[in-house]
C-alpha cells in the first residue's frame, strides 16, 4: 500500500443472487450460513482493475446497466464484492443519492447532525462545521423546517453542502450535477473544480461527456460489467461516443451481392490517402485527406461520382458530386472510371466519421452503390458539434472580467 | 468512537420517532405499560382472584409489575429490532454504515424507555406503601443490563434472518405471546404443578423475573447457580447472534 493511492481494486466482481420465490431466499440463507456461495446468480461486474491516486480525477462512463453504480457502491463499501479485492484509503464523500439519510420529519439542522455522523464525523466536528454547511446550502429559514417541506432542489443543496463540508479525500459522485437549478449546478461545478485544484480526488459518473471532459483527466468506460477502455479522458470518451453512434447504424449489405446483381454501376474500391484497406484511417486534427474512387460501368457509360463525410451515426457533414463541380471521371479502361478528390485541412472536430462514395448514373439521378471507410480524428477538444467554424469573440474596448457560460 | 456516536444518534431518532407529534411525548412510554398493568391487575385480581402464594407474599400488582416491565422491554426490543435492517433498507443501500448499529439502537431504545419506566414504577410502588427494597434497585438494574445483552443477541439473530425469510416478523408477535405465558410473569413458579416447575429453567427469561422479585420484593428465592447459568446463557446467545449477524451482514444488500 502506497500512501498516495486512494483506491485500489483488483479483479473486482459482483454477482447478485437470483431469487424469485421465498424458498430461494431460505436456501440462500442456508448456503451463506454453511459457507457456500450462491447457487444461482447473475454477474453484473467482472474483473475490474482500478487504481486511483491522490489528486487524480476519473470519469466513469457507460450505458445504463453497465455496472457503474454497482462499482461505486463497491467502492463506498455499501456492497460487498463477490470476487476480487477493493481497498479505499482516506475519507470518502459520496454524493450517490443526495439526502439519502434524511428523515422527512426532522428539521434540516437535525438531519445535518445525523448525516454527518453517518459519514463518521465526531460531535464537535459537526457543530464546528454547521455554520459552513448552512451557508453553503443557502436555503434560508427552511433549515429549521422539517425536510418534508423542502423542494427536491433544497434536499440536494443540503446534501451537497454536507459532503462539501466534509472535505473528503475522495469524492464520489453519481450524476449529481444533473439535479438542482442552474445556479446551484454552477456552484457545484465551481466547488468541484476548486476541490480538484486543491489536490482533491474525484470519481465522477456521468452521461454528460461535457462534464466528464471538463472535470476529469482520466476516464474508464464500462461495457456490460467489464472495462472496455480506460486512460486519457479524450481518447476514452471519443471511443465511447463512436461506439454509441455506430450502434444505431445498420450493417451495410455485403459487397458480393451488389456485384452479383449486375447493376449498371458499382464501386470497385475506395482509397483514402492511397490506401484501399478497410481499416479506420486515423487523422490528426486539421489534417487533409485524398479520396480516390473507382467505378465499374457495365455499359461503359461515364458515371457521376459522389463523395461525402458523415458522422459515425450517419449524420451528414458534407457531400459533393463530380457533376456539381463540373468535373468528369477519368476513364481508365473500357468499363472502369476513376475520380479523385482532396479535402485539405479538414475542420472536423475530434471523433469518429465515415467517408462515403456513391456512383450515380450520368444524369446524376439514380444512386447505385455505397462504399464507406471509417475515419478517426484524434485530438482534444471541448467544443461541440461536427466541425470547427471560423469565429472570433467580439469584446468591448474596456472588457471587465471575461465571463464564461456553462451548460450541460 | 464513531460507531457508538452513530448508535446514540439512532437511539435519539428512534425515541423521537415513537413520540413525534403525540401530545404527551415520552409520557406514553410510562402510560402504555401502566395501562397494561391496570388491565392485567383488574382481570387477575378481581376476576381470577389471583394471589401470590406464601405467608408473607407481596400483593399481586407489585408482583406482576416487576415481571411485566422487564418483559415489555425485552419483547418490544426484539420485535422492533427484528425489522431494523429491513426498515432501513434505503439507508443501507446508500451509505456504508456498520449495520449492527441499527439493531443495537432498536433494542437500546426499548430498554432505555422501559428501564426508566421500571425505576419509576418501583419508586411509585414504594410511595403507595409497598415495601420495595429501594437499596437493591441498582443491583436490579445490573440484571436489566444483563437482560439487554441477552435481548441483543436474539435481536441480531432475528434481524439477520428477517432479511432472508420475511415470515419471521409476522410470526413474531404470536411467538412472543407464547413466550410471555411460558414465563413466570403472571404466576409464580410455585403455582405450577410440581412436575412442570423444572421446565421453567429452560426459559431464559425466567431467572430475570425471579431475580427482580427476589431483590426488590424479597419474594421467592434465586440461587447463585441459576443466576450464573443465566449470565452464561446471555453471553453465549449474544456471541452466537453477533457472529451470525456478522456473517450474513455483507449479503444484506443483495436481498433487501
Amino acid at each position: 500500500m502506497t500512501p498516495d493511492v486512494l483506491v485500489e481494486a483488483h479483479g473486482l466482481g459482483k454477482t447478485y443472487p437470483l431469487v424469485f420465490r421465498s424458498r430461494d431466499r431460505a436456501r440462500a440463507l442456508w448456503h451463506l450460513l454453511s459457507g457456500r456461495g450462491h447457487a444461482q446468480s447473475t454477474n453484473v461486474l467482472r474483473d475490474v482493475d482500478l487504481v486511483v491516486r491522490r489528486g487524480e480525477s476519473l470519469g466513469l462512463i457507460g450505458e445504463n446497466g453497465a455496472g457503474k453504480s454497482t462499482l461505486l457502491k463497491l467502492l463506498t463499501g455499501v456492497l460487498t464484492p463477490s470476487s476480487g479485492k477493493v481497498a479505499v484509503y482516506g475519507r470518502v464523500g459520496a454524493l450517490l443519492e443526495l439526502g439519502a439519510g434524511f428523515h422527512p420529519d426532522y428539521s434540516g439542522r437535525d438531519n445535518i447532525a445525523l448525516s454527518a455522523a453517518l459519514y463518521g464525523l465526531a460531535a464537535h466536528e459537526i457543530s464546528a462545521k454547521l455554520p459552513d454547511i448552512i451557508a453553503f446550502a443557502d436555503i434560508g429559514t427552511y433549515i429549521d423546517e422539517p425536510v418534508k417541506h423542502y423542494s427536491s432542489g433544497m434536499v440536494v443543496r443540503l446534501g451537497f453542502a454536507i459532503v462539501a463540508a466534509l472535505r473528503p479525500d475522495l469524492l464520489i459522485t453519481d450524476e449529481v450535477l444533473a439535479v438542482g437549478d442552474e445556479s446551484f449546478q454552477k456552484k457545484c461545478v465551481r466547488w468541484i473544480e476548486e476541490y480538484l485544484r486543491n489536490g482533491g480526488t474525484l470519481i465522477l459518473v456521468s452521461h454528460s461527456m461535457y462534464h466528464v471532459q471538463k472535470l476529469c483527466r482520466h476516464a474508464c468506460w464500462l461495457r456490460q460489467g467489464a472495462i472496455a477502455a480506460s486512460g486519457d479522458v479524450f481518447d476514452v470518451t471519443q471511443a465511447y461516443l463512436a461506439y454509441q453512434e455506430t450502434k444505431s447504424v445498420a450493417a451495410p449489405p455485403a459487397r458480393g451481392n451488389i456485384v452479383a446483381q449486375g447493376l449498371e454501376f458499382h464501386l470497385l474500391d475506395l482509397a483514402l490517402n492511397g490506401d484501399t484497406q478497410d481499416v479506420p484511417l486515423v487523422l490528426e486534427r486539421g489534417a487533409g485527406v485524398r479520396v480516390r474512387v473507382r467505378v465499374y460501368s457495365r455499359d461503359g457509360r461515364e458515371p457521376v461520382i459522389t463523395v461525402g463525410i458523415v458522422r459515425a451515426d450517419g449524420t451528414p457533414v458534407y457531400g459533393v458530386s463530380s457533376e456539381m463541380d463540373g468535373v468528369r471521371a477519368r476513364r481508365e479502361s473500357e468499363n472502369v472510371y476513376a475520380a479523385e478528390i482532396e479535402f485539405p485541412d479538414l475542420p472536423l472536430l475530434p471523433g469518429s466519421y465515415s467517408i462515403r462514395a456513391h456512383p450515380l448514373d450520368p444524369e446524376g439521378v439514380r444512386l447505385f452503390d455505397t462504399l464507406e471507410r471509417a475515419v478517426v480524428v484524434r485530438g482534444e477538444s471541448r467544443e461541440f458539434g461536427l466541425i470547427r467554424l471560423q469565429h472570433r469573440w467580439i469584446e468591448p474596448a474596456t472588457s471587465p472580467e471575461p465571463t464564461r457560460s456553462m451548460q450541460a | 468512537m464513531p460507531a457508538l456516536q452513530l448508535a446514540l444518534h439512532f437511539i435519539r431518532r428512534d425515541l423521537r420517532n415513537r413520540y413525534l407529534g403525540s401530545f404527551s411525548g415520552g409520557g406514553w412510554a410510562l402510560l402504555q405499560p401502566l395501562v397494561q398493568l391496570t388491565v392485567y391487575g383488574v382481570v387477575f385480581v378481581y376476576v381470577f382472584k389471583a394471589r401470590v402464594p406464601g405467608a408473607d407474599a407481596p400483593g399481586y400488582v407489585p408482583f406482576l409489575a416487576l415481571g411485566l416491565w422487564p418483559w415489555v422491554a425485552f419483547s418490544e426490543g426484539l420485535s422492533r429490532a427484528a425489522t431494523a435492517i429491513q426498515d432501513n433498507a434505503a439507508l443501507i443501500g446508500k451509505i456504508a454504515l456498520p449495520r449492527e448499529v441499527l439493531v443495537f439502537a432498536a433494542v437500546a431504545a426499548s430498554f432505555l424507555i422501559h428501564g426508566l419506566g421500571f425505576c419509576a414504577i418501583v419508586v411509585a410502588l414504594r410511595l403507595f406503601g409497598v415495601p420495595v427494597d429501594l437499596l437493591l434497585l441498582p443491583v436490579a438494574l445490573g440484571g436489566f443490563v444483563q437482560l439487554f445483552v441477552l435481548a441483543l443477541g436474539i435481536a441480531f439473530l432475528l434481524a439477520a434472518i428477517q432479511v432472508f425469510v420475511r415470515d419471521l416478523a409476522p410470526a413474531l408477535p404470536q411467538l412472543l405471546m407464547l413466550w410471555m405465558f411460558a414465563s413466570p410473569i403472571f404466576y409464580a413458579r410455585e403455582q405450577l404443578p410440581e412436575r412442570y416447575q423444572g421446565w421453567l429453567d429452560l426459559n431464559p427469561f425466567t431467572p430475570y423475573a425471579e431475580l427482580f422479585r427476589a431483590l426488590l420484593l424479597h419474594s421467592g428465592k434465586v440461587t447463585i447457580a441459576s443466576q450464573a447459568a443465566s449470565l452464561l446463557t446471555a453471553a453465549v446467545v449474544f456471541a452466537l447472534g453477533y457472529a451470525m449477524f456478522r456473517r450474513l451482514a455483507p449479503h444484506f444488500e443483495d436481498f433487501l
